[in-house]
Formats: C-alpha cells, sequence, structure tokens
C-alpha cells in the first residue's frame, strides 16, 4: 500500500513537472497567469498561404463567396484620385487590418486590464480593454473600429465593430487597376496564441453586405528579443512623403 | 562596424534580391519595373527620413552637364533592423544605383542594388513578401 502511495506521489509529481515544464515552454506569464505578450514581433507572415502571397493581401481562395451583386462593394477601380487609390501613400490612415498587417514590426506592452498593439508603421497603438466592458455606443464608424478583448483560455480573443468603409487590404499591390475595400457592416475577430517565441495569429472577417460568409487568415508573427534594444521607431508620414501618390514634383529631384 | 553593415546589407540582399518590393504605396504604381533605370554618379544628398529615405545622385554626361536623380528606398526602420544605416550613403561616394524609373517621366525611381566603388552593395527597396 506504501508502495502504491508512493508511486501516486512519484506519478502526481511528474505530471506537476510536465505540467511546468508545458506552461514554461509557451512562455512568460502575467502575475494574473495569462500568457504575456509582450515584445516586439517580426511583420505579420501569412501561414499556408496560397495565390498572391503578401503580409497584407487576403488570399482570394480563403475568402467566403461574395455576395451576388456585392462585387462593387469589395472591388473598386483606381478614379485616378489617389486619396482614393491609395489613402496610405497620401499619409492617410492605413486602417485596420491593412495597419497591423503590415511590412513593419509590431509591438504588444500587456496589462492585465489593457493589451496595447503598436504597428510601427504610422504609430496607430489599438489600446484594447480587457476586463470585460462591451462595444462603445454612440461613436462614428472609425478607421481602426472599436474593439475589446477576453480570454478563451490562453487565447486571447479580440471582437472589433463599428468600421467605417475603407480599404480592406493592399490588394492593389497585385492589380493596377482595382482596390479592395470593407464596409461599415466588417465585424473581425482576432485570436492570439502564444507558443514560445511564436505568436500564432488569426484573423476572422465577417463583412455581411459582401460575404456570404465570415472566412479567417492565418499569420504567424516572431518574437524579436534581439529588437527590444532599438524599440519601436518614429513613423511620421508627413515627414518627407515626396512623389505622393505617383505626382514627383520638379523639386522631389534636386 | 561599416564592413559588417555592409556583409550583413549583402546577405540581405540576396534574401531580398527576388522578393516583390513592397512599400507604404504601391510601387507599381508609381514607379514602372519595364522602364530600369542605372546611372552611375556621386550621392548629392540624403534623406534618412519617413515614410522612405530619399537620396539623390548627381550623373555627369559626355559634356560635363550633370542631371541629378532621385531615388526612393525602404523607410528608415526597415533598413536599419537590415544593418543599413545612414552612415552606408555617403556624400560624395561614388555608386552605381539600379531601380525603375517614376510613371511621371520624371528624373526619379525606386532605388533597389546600390553598388559602391568596391564592388559591395545594399539593397535598398523594402522587402517584402516574408
Amino acid at each position: 500500500m506504501n508502495g502504491q502511495r508512493r508511486l501516486s506521489a512519484a506519478v502526481a509529481a511528474a505530471v506537476v513537472l510536465m505540467a511546468a515544464g508545458l506552461r514554461a515552454q509557451d512562455g512568460p506569464r502575467m502575475p494574473d497567469g495569462k500568457p504575456d505578450f509582450s515584445g516586439i514581433y517580426t511583420p505579420p507572415a501569412t501561414v499556408k498561404a496560397t495565390g498572391p502571397r503578401g503580409n497584407l493581401i487576403f488570399n482570394a481562395d480563403k475568402m467566403a463567396p461574395v455576395k451576388p451583386g456585392a462585387e462593387g462593394l469589395l472591388y473598386e477601380a483606381r478614379n485616378g484620385d489617389p486619396r482614393h487609390d491609395e489613402p496610405r501613400a497620401m499619409c492617410l490612415p492605413s486602417g485596420f487590418p491593412s495597419g497591423m498587417l503590415y511590412i513593419l514590426p509590431i509591438q504588444i506592452v500587456q496589462h492585465p486590464k489593457h493589451l496595447v498593439i503598436i504597428p510601427e508603421l504610422q504609430r496607430a497603438a489599438r489600446i484594447i480593454p480587457l476586463d470585460g466592458r462591451p462595444h462603445r455606443a454612440g461613436l462614428e464608424p472609425s478607421y481602426y473600429g472599436d474593439s475589446v478583448g477576453r480570454w478563451d483560455g490562453d487565447s486571447l480573443v479580440i471582437e472589433t465593430v463599428n468600421f467605417k468603409r475603407w480599404i480592406l487590404d493592399d490588394y492593389h499591390y497585385t492589380d493596377p487597376t482595382k482596390t479592395r475595400w470593407h464596409t461599415d457592416a466588417l465585424r473581425t475577430t482576432e485570436h492570439l496564441r502564444r507558443e514560445g517565441d511564436k505568436l500564432h495569429y488569426r484573423i476572422t472577417i465577417d463583412d455581411s453586405k459582401i460575404f456570404t460568409r465570415p472566412f479567417s487568415q492565418d499569420f504567424e508573427l516572431t518574437l524579436r528579443p534581439d529588437w527590444d534594444q532599438l524599440g519601436l521607431l518614429e513613423y511620421v508620414c508627413e515627414e518627407n512623403n515626396r512623389c505622393a501618390g505617383g505626382n514627383c514634383r520638379k523639386s522631389d529631384a534636386q | 562596424m561599416t564592413r559588417l553593415c555592409l556583409l550583413l546589407a549583402v546577405v540581405g540582399l540576396g534574401l531580398a534580391a527576388h522578393q516583390p518590393v513592397r512599400a507604404h504605396h504601391s510601387e507599381a504604381a508609381e514607379y514602372d519595373s519595364n522602364k530600369p533605370v542605372k546611372v552611375t554618379g556621386t550621392i548629392k544628398q540624403v534623406e534618412w527620413q519617413n515614410p522612405h529615405v530619399w537620396f539623390y545622385v548627381d550623373v555627369k554626361d559626355e559634356k560635363g552637364g550633370i542631371t541629378t536623380w532621385g531615388f526612393s528606398g525602404a523607410p528608415p526602420g526597415a533598413l536599419l533592423r537590415r544593418g543599413i544605416t545612414k552612415d552606408v550613403l555617403k556624400i560624395g561616394a561614388m555608386v552605381n544605383v539600379e531601380g525603375a524609373r517614376a510613371r511621371d517621366g520624371s528624373n526619379n525611381a525606386s532605388g533597389r542594388r546600390v553598388t559602391f566603388e568596391d564592388g559591395t552593395n545594399v539593397f535598398t527597396a523594402t522587402e517584402g513578401g516574408r
């Protein structure tokens, strides 16, 4: 009997040690036991992408079918006005999600009540409450929407609503004739899960005015502790936006 | 240190050479990759600023006339993390620059490969398609 008890105790100890080991592998945790996502990450890279590949271009093969008659809401032809054709080239807001799924790093700063995601691009910080509050009511639609976060086990789920109609992604990098948009019906759901130095990131796009159903795309970010010392850099688009919108002035070549 | 930077940059070039060029705007809309530019001259001015680094190269023709070309590169932060600092593009340095000309026909281009007199080179455009 004593032998059985000793065996049970040994098994229990082994299980505890294994669990602790797995937790350590998963990465650091906050004092409240939640995973700690803090750090600077590489730009999000698409996972298992086929078709046009890019950090910030949704793969057509992963997108949901477009509702009949909604093609014109998803794609708009360039009209020659750079504020419409490529707002970011004129230093207008990139918006979400394209402002986050970009080729520059992002920094995550975590607090028990907030998660702050700062893309280096345009330094447009997303400050996401984690305290269970509902979405804010009565606000005008915005470029980055209104986000709230909640924990689902070790995954952080961020839901964002109240977007204004804006460019969805950088599809226009692959097609010089059209741009790809979302409507004000857009709702996004992001799932963040850390595994060692990897941050698995899934975004679900739900735009009921355009698509027959929601669709998701997966990205992976890599923690870069070696970038901590340098930190994020300033990004003031208006500083020296020469040849904006493809219109070089004589003074652009001096 | 500069040599280390250059070495890192050359390695970066190898990784980036076949990647699409990305920036805060569509390169394809502003620059025409079917109109390659290749000039040799001296660096006149460097603007290490957002949203894109710009550098200017004075190119002398057979008659002694000088034409200044402007080249747009990656954001400063993207270059810095690849080990390319402002010091790499020294004022007065003789360089050969390859790029894609601005669609408006001006003497501006998207700068890509910059080769120095000693044969080393750096890739000044944005890496993308990771």
